[in-house]
């Protein structure tokens, strides 16, 4: 806890020392990716569920963010909600079917995946709606109260960066509260043994589904904001190349901790960026990076460091 | 009557594992269940407890049918199994792993409220709790393990922690599937010490085992079965001397001999 403050106070004072925008730019989507990551490890590392949903939830939360605001003329902040009540919505509806059928490991990950290639499908086919391949221009921007001046456009990557610092902070707040909890305790005992969680009375069908659609609600903030920020939406959110992007962050930084995903996504956004790498090269970086860090270290960076503490204080 | 079993048959494709068992379990009993390897122990056991589905009959709890409910609808009306071979959760300590167990409880105790543990509220529960959980880890003889790993528990240790985890579900009705066996003499001898304990205290038990001895010191009736069926049922003495229990231990020469 001492330490998240600690962080969250150097990367509140990192743009008074630092102005270069390249930089600013890399935390910003640092920031964003970690939203996705943190909230897919909830699922993915404290509740052993492997779901490949995660993009559908973030991608549909970009595209009905933007046409809450476009077309019901809500403020962004307002749109975030039923953009989030949709993806708690989604997720009840497609996590149901999984765990109904109590769907396991690759099983759970294929047929989530299949989902996922469904809404995709969807959303790229509903051109009326989402204008198909070629996506939708964002033109709106976030405001926010500030005293002295009133309501200001979120503009400029300094802004951009303090909005999406906050942003994840309040998910890993959130996240900590949830795992911290008795709802924690359950999501662990189901990621550890099932069927001793059952006898023990957790109903495993009710906390799966709480896991995937508290996963979901807060993920489905961090496409709006990414939509917003890079101002434009397209078919391609919704890929499964985002969920290989999300696994290899979590699985980079640490699975089944919180820090974890942040530092996965620092480095794999910022890899790409500081080594100039094309689309393909930069697949297949990921593809190394995600062999090298399963077979040299399969705790992530987060979880060697603590189990190598662990270590040094036995 | 706390528990009743009706005429239950579970069948594995052609192989009858249990064949057509009847008893009951009133509250306060101690119950053993005996028979030799194979004789449908801990598929009956399992049956009761909703881990396996019943191919025939019923099992009643205080009068109501459990046959549809789910392993965790089971133990939260207060009937909770142990497992033969010790589960644990091997990644936590032995502290976090009864405190999962205490889920029920907190269900129990809290309702809804429990929402208020996502404030920051809810301490005064949680508190209480933590007090419960120390008072069966001493119970359990774990104390001195409580901040190991359970994965790096002994043998015995695991099935205590397996035991502890059992009692902090709070259960009406316990059902120890084989606590005594892969157990040395002395952590047997605790483990009656406990069992006896936990009856004091108003836990009604239902105990499967092959250990004669170890059951004859703490049951108060005993059932066995043989091949799936029931053979004979009564006080442990009478039970343990009856010809036919013999026989299925000892086989028919010996019995005779």
């Amino acid at each position: 806890m001492k330490l998240g403050i600690t962080l969250f106070v150097l990367l509140a004072a990192l743009p008074l020392a630092v102005r270069s925008d390249f930089v600013l730019t890399i935390f910003i989507f640092t920031f964003i990716y970690g939203i996705l990551a943190v909230t897919f490890d909830l699922i993915f590392g404290f509740t052993g569920q492997l779901s490949m949903f995660h993009p559908a939830v973030f991608g549909v939360s970009a595209y009905s963010t933007h046409l809450l605001v476009v077309h019901a003329g809500l403020p962004f902040w307002l749109a975030t909600l039923p953009s989030a009540a949709g993806a708690v919505l989604l997720a009840v509806v497609v996590g149901s079917i999984c765990f109904k059928f109590r769907l396991k490991t690759f099983y759970f990950a294929v047929v989530t995946l299949a989902f996922a290639e469904m809404i995709r499908l969807i959303v790229l086919n509903w051109n009326s709606v989402t204008n198909g391949t070629l996506g939708l221009v964002v033109s709106g921007r976030p405001t926010f109260w500030w005293p002295g001046a009133g309501w200001v456009a979120v503009r400029g990557p300094v802004a951009w960066y303090y909005v999406t610092l906050v942003a994840l902070a309040v998910t890993v707040l959130v996240c900590v509260r949830v795992l911290h909890s008795w709802m924690g305790r359950c999501f662990a005992a189901i990621r550890l043994n099932e069927d001793l969680a059952r006898t023990l009375g957790v109903d495993v069908f009710r906390y799966k589904l709480l896991s995937f659609a508290v996963g979901s609600a807060l993920a489905s903030f961090a496409g709006g904001l990414y939509g917003y920020y890079t101002g434009y939406i397209d078919p391609g959110y919704l890929g499964i190349n985002q969920s290989m992007e999300i696994l290899a962050m979590v699985l980079l930084g640490g699975q089944g901790t919180l820090a974890g995903p942040i530092v996965g996504s620092l480095i794999l956004t910022g890899l790409p960026h500081v080594i100039d790498l094309r689309g393909e090269l930069r697949a297949m970086l990921y593809g190394a990076i995600l062999i090298f860090a399963i077979l040299v270290m399969p705790r992530g960076i987060v979880g060697s460091l603590v189990a190598w503490r662990a270590r040094r204080a036995a | 009557m706390l528990l009743e079993v009706r005429a239950v048959t579970k069948r594995f494709s052609g192989l009858i594992a249990v064949s057509n068992v009847s008893f009951v379990v009133a509250a306060g009993e101690v119950v053993g269940i005996i028979g030799p390897n194979g004789s449908g122990k801990t598929t009956l056991l399992n049956v009761i407890a909703r881990l396996a589905p019943a191919s025939a009959g019923a099992v009643l709890w205080k009068g109501e049918n459990i046959g549809g409910l789910r392993p965790d609808q089971v133990a939260t009306r207060g009937l909770v199994k142990t497992f033969q071979n010790p589960q644990v959760f091997a990644e936590l300590s032995v502290l976090d792993n009864v405190f999962i167990a205490t889920h029920l409880a907190l269900k129990r105790q809290l309702g809804v409220r429990r929402v208020a543990e996502l404030c920051g509220g809810g301490r005064a529960a949680e508190a209480a709790l933590r007090d419960e959980v120390e008072e069966v880890l001493t119970l359990c003889d774990l104390t001195a393990a409580t901040h190991q790993l359970a994965g790096n528990l002994s043998y015995g240790e695991e099935k205590m922690l397996g035991i502890a985890m059992g009692l902090m579900c709070r259960p009406e009705l316990l059902l120890l599937d084989e606590p005594g066996s892969g157990l040395g003499r002395e952590e047997l001898t605790n483990l009656a010490t406990v069992l006896v304990k936990v009856h004091a205290a108003g836990t009604t038990l239902c105990i499967v085992d092959h250990k004669i001895g170890f059951l004859r010191g703490i049951a108060g009736r005993v059932i066995a079965l043989d091949h799936g069926e029931k053979i004979a049922e009564g006080p442990p003495d009478q039970v343990l001397d009856d010809p036919k229990v013999v026989e299925a231990y000892l086989g028919t020469t010996r019995a005779r001999a």
